[in-house]
């Protein structure tokens, strides 16, 4: 028993390593939210009229409403009238090559390992970096643009593809589909925009790189992804933010659309500042994701590692609206000390012969909360839909808590339905099996976590893989059970 | 509007009640049920479950009975059984139908009015103490208004030999009718009970039943409860049952629901004591627009507790079934063993299944499982089947007779199961 306080006081210790800050001339936007601080965030990106109605529509219903309460955490109410909606470096932005970011911009992204500078070329990973409002940089750039792929900021994409944007910004998400998404299609500052034209597999993988930097911002971007038919994509998207007493909140919407027979895979590793160990500081991760299959035989991949926020709360989704397409659906969230989690997934069966399977792993250990939410719905015309759904908890220390809600409607006889689901600690004789084989506790644990979660950590690519792999690791280093 | 009529109810109730510690407690009870009013859709336990059909009609609570009555129960499966009889009309107690065999007077089977009178402290101790009318509008309701209802009162070490048997019947033959049953099962410690209780209908207008019932298991005792509802026609049912265990003790509980427009069963399992057994199964025959929902949890409040939930469904016409299960394991309720299923076969594309199988867990060291499936019948067992020469429809019902009898064998009172297995049989 004294081993395992030991342990578990050694995992609460366990320091945030992108805590810092970055010094930099920030210009921001007056703190709170008005009809004036969305004319102000459009106008600072002088985006066309189209856009500033959109956004001022979205403010109105906004307005309407209040902030939802099912969820199963709490949190002090967000005063958002104290909040800062914009904020962004002094510097111009408009750079043709990175010789003309801020040193002291490209020093920070380095810190993360995540270089700008193209020498990544052999990785094969383009990024886009977003720091705090927008963003800073996108490599590779030309290449990409050689096979027709667009891969920029949403703010360069609501000039220069406006069409593109018209047509789908919102058709996923739309403003009026929750809270957040509503605030989001208001202020949203910026984010990646890609497109994949028709039959076109993109020869890398495109990654966005968040960053909070400023105190008292709230971030709010958008990301939109459109694989036309025939073509594939794979993209990264990996979080930071320095450590401060306040939570800052980020409520992201993210639409992705796959015409027919397209692939699209979205992988996550999310690592923002979670707090420390008395559950003070961290970010609220209140994000909107969903995909639609548009097409046939499309198919979206959602993969997720969440290890940082305060609060994670977030259902990234897919409406299977094409026959044959396919939706998936891969998550670890691990929850340490005080934080929160109640993460899952929708599966909407619209079309015939749609597939849809769930994997989720949830960790909690320290006084931690995990809750995985899901939906799965077969509509009446969904013939032969099939689901399967697993998803397993895993309790370290007990004072965590696992719950599992997962809600199930089916309204077609031909579905096929699958639920499992199962809670344990790590079991004894699984650590006296490796003791005995001369592993020691600390590396038998990390042994038997990485086994539960190898199933979701296989779908990300490699260098994520092997990053996921290290920051589970440092997450729960020396949680006996 | 229900409302209304409930209101009318009350006063009529409050004016002739006399006062003491019970009119009190019905009183808080209906402040409650007014504060929260009917549940509606947007609550999340009522999310699948819309009681608009009974809110927007008229009940009458009446406690006329009708010769058919009798022919009803004598052509009952259970009034075949050996067995202690008690049996309410529109929550009521019918004398001449009801007969007690059990020959230890120390054992009380009565009416839930005639034991506030004759065993009043036991009364006391227990009534209101484990179904809680906090947040729950329909039990508030039932506690504010209800009729009559069964008491059995077993003391320490005792068994009891034949069953008890409540039965209730709604008689619907002049006017919608109103029934709010209550029951009342003590069973003290190293005793051992067995109920069966069960629902039918008369009459071609609506009735509408809102029951409780509350049982107390003392250390080590075993209870045998098996739950029948066969309520044909307009019928709508609100069932909450609640069992307080100690430790050690063994409950095992079945359900089945073969009929009924809208039956909504609550049943709460709460384990006060260390090492308790808690069985639940259930199984729902659905047919036309009916629709019904089993909403389960399971507190596991104390360490080294074991339970174990199974319900199936059979669905046809445009039938729903909701399903929602919460095993809850509370803070240091270690070495806990749950588990949990919930299987659905689909007959019609008519019908709809929303299933909700939920863990809510505060302990490390436990071990919890729970699956849900919906579906076809399995392909490769009616391949099996067909290839040995068995015509479709005789090897669809075998399959589904099977499916069935697995929940009904759970009943322990052979005879019992074999007739409900011919009514199941019937059902498909």
């Amino acid at each position: 028993m004294a081993e395992e306080v030991d342990i578990i006081d050694q995992v609460v210790g366990q320091e945030y390593k992108y805590g810092f800050t970055t010094n930099i001339e920030m210009e921001t936007a007056p703190k709170g939210l008005t009809e004036d601080t969305i004319r102000f965030i459009s106008s600072k990106k002088t985006e066309p009229e189209w856009m500033l109605e959109y956004r001022l529509k979205a403010f109105k219903y906004w307005q309407g409403l209040t902030a939802p309460s099912w969820q199963n955490f709490s949190y002090p109410a967000v005063d958002y009238q104290d909040i800062i909606y914009y904020a962004a470096p002094k510097e111009k932005i408009t750079l043709d090559s990175l010789d003309q970011v801020d040193p002291e911009l490209l020093k920070t992204f380095e810190k993360l390992g995540i270089s700008l500078s193209e020498q990544k070329r052999l990785t094969g990973v383009a990024v886009d970096a977003v720091f705090d409002s927008v963003s800073i940089a996108t490599t590779f750039k030309d290449q990409l643009k050689e096979k027709g792929i667009i891969f920029c900021s949403m703010s360069e994409a609501v000039h220069e593809h406006p069409d593109l944007v018209k047509k789908y910004l919102s058709s996923v998400v739309p403003y009026t589909d929750n809270f957040f998404a509503a605030l989001n299609a208001a202020v949203f500052s910026d984010g990646s925009f890609v497109y994949i034209p028709k039959g076109v597999r993109c020869p890398m993988e495109l990654s966005t790189y968040f960053r909070i930097n400023a105190e008292n911002t709230g971030q709010f971007e958008r990301t939109l992804i459109i694989a036309d038919e025939g073509s594939y994509v794979s993209y990264l998207e990996g979080c930071t933010a320095p450590m401060r007493d306040e939570n800052q909140l980020h409520a992201a919407v993210v639409e992705l659309v796959a015409l027919e027979k397209a692939e699209i895979k979205y992988s996550t590793v999310q690592n923002w500042y979670p707090g420390d160990k008395n559950g003070k500081g961290g970010i609220y991760n209140f994000v909107t994701k969903r995909g639609i299959c548009l097409g046939d035989y499309a198919k979206i991949s959602w993969t997720q590692v969440e290890t940082g926020s305060a609060i994670t709360w977030k259902y990234p989704s897919c409406i299977l609206k094409g026959d044959y397409s396919v939706g998936e659906f891969f998550s670890v969230a691990v929850t340490n000390n005080m934080q929160q989690a109640d993460t899952g997934t929708k599966m909407i069966h619209i079309g015939k012969n749609t597939k849809s399977r769930i994997v989720s792993k949830g960790i909690s250990a320290g006084k931690s909360h995990n809750t995985y939410r899901g939906l799965v719905k077969v509509n009446k015309k969904a013939d032969k839909a099939r689901n399967h759904t697993q998803c397993d908890s895993m309790l370290i220390g007990d004072r965590s808590g696992a719950h599992t809600f997962p809600y199930i409607e089916i309204n077609n006889k031909s579905a096929m339905v699958e639920h499992e689901a199962s809670t344990s600690k790590i079991g004894e004789d699984q650590i006296f099996y490796c003791n005995q084989r001369g592993i020691g506790t600390e590396e038998a644990i990390g042994l038997i976590v990485n086994g539960f979660c190898r199933e979701v950590l296989n779908q990300l690519p490699m260098e994520f893989a092997v990053e996921a792999q290290k920051l589970l690791a440092v997450s729960l280093e020396g949680s006996v059970g | 509007m229900l409302l209304e009529t409930i209101k009318k109810d009350f006063i009529q109730y409050k004016a002739q009640a006399e006062p003491g510690e019970f009119l009190t407690l019905r009183e808080a009870a209906f402040a409650e049920f007014e504060k929260l009013g009917f549940p509606t859709t947007k609550h999340e336990e009522w999310k699948y479950t819309n009681l608009k059909s009974i809110t927007d009609n008229t009940f009458q609570s009446t406690c006329e009975i009708k010769s058919l009555v009798n022919e009803l129960f004598n052509a009952s499966i259970e009034s075949k059984l050996t067995a202690n009889f008690l049996v309410f009309v529109n929550g009521s107690l019918v004398n001449e139908l009801s007969k007690i065999i059990e020959k230890d007077n120390s054992i009380v089977i009565s009416s839930l009015a005639t034991s506030r009178k004759n065993n009043q402290a036991i009364f006391n101790q227990h009534f209101g103490k484990y179904a809680k009318v906090e947040g729950q509008a329909m039990n508030a309701l039932n506690t504010a208004l209800l009729s009559d209802g069964a008491f059995v009162f077993v003391p320490k070490g005792k068994t009891v030999v034949h069953p008890v048997v409540i039965f209730n019947i709604s008689d619907a033959s002049d006017l919608n009718v109103l029934a709010q049953p209550r029951n009342l099962i003590v069973v003290e410690e190293q005793s051992t009970l067995t109920i069966v209780e069960t629902y039918y209908a008369t009459g071609t207008n609506a009735s509408f039943t809102n029951v409780v019932t509350e049982t107390y298991a003392g250390k080590s005792a075993h209870v045998e409860h098996y739950k029948i509802q066969q309520q044909a026609g307009a019928c709508y049912q609100n069932n909450f049952t609640q069992f307080f265990q100690e430790a050690d003790t063994n409950i095992n509980h079945v359900t089945l629901t073969l009929d009924g427009t809208l039956v909504r069963n609550n049943l709460h399992f709460y384990m006060n004591g260390e090492n308790c057994n808690s069985l639940l199964y259930g199984l729902y025959v659905t047919d036309n627009k009916d629709l019904v929902d089993n909403h389960t949890r399971v507190d596991h409040a104390k360490p080294n507790c074991f339970s174990d939930e199974k319900y199936k469904g059979i669905l046809k016409g445009h039938s729903t079934a909701v399903f929602n299960g919460k095993i809850m394991v509370h803070l240091d309720a270690q070495k806990t063993n749950a588990y949990q299923r919930n299987q659905n076969i689909l007959l019609s594309d008519d019908a709809t299944v929303n299933t909700k199988p939920q863990l809510e867990i505060f302990a490390d060291d436990v071990k919890c499982t729970h699956g849900a499936t919906v579906g076809e019948l399995d392909e490769e067992s009616m391949f099996y089947l067909r290839s040995r020469g068995i015509p479709e429809d005789v090897a669809r019902k075998l399959l589904l007779t099977a499916y069935a009898v697995d929940i009904a064998e759970k009943i322990k009172i052979p005879e019992l199961v074999e007739l409900l297995e011919q009514k199941i049989d019937g059902k498909l």
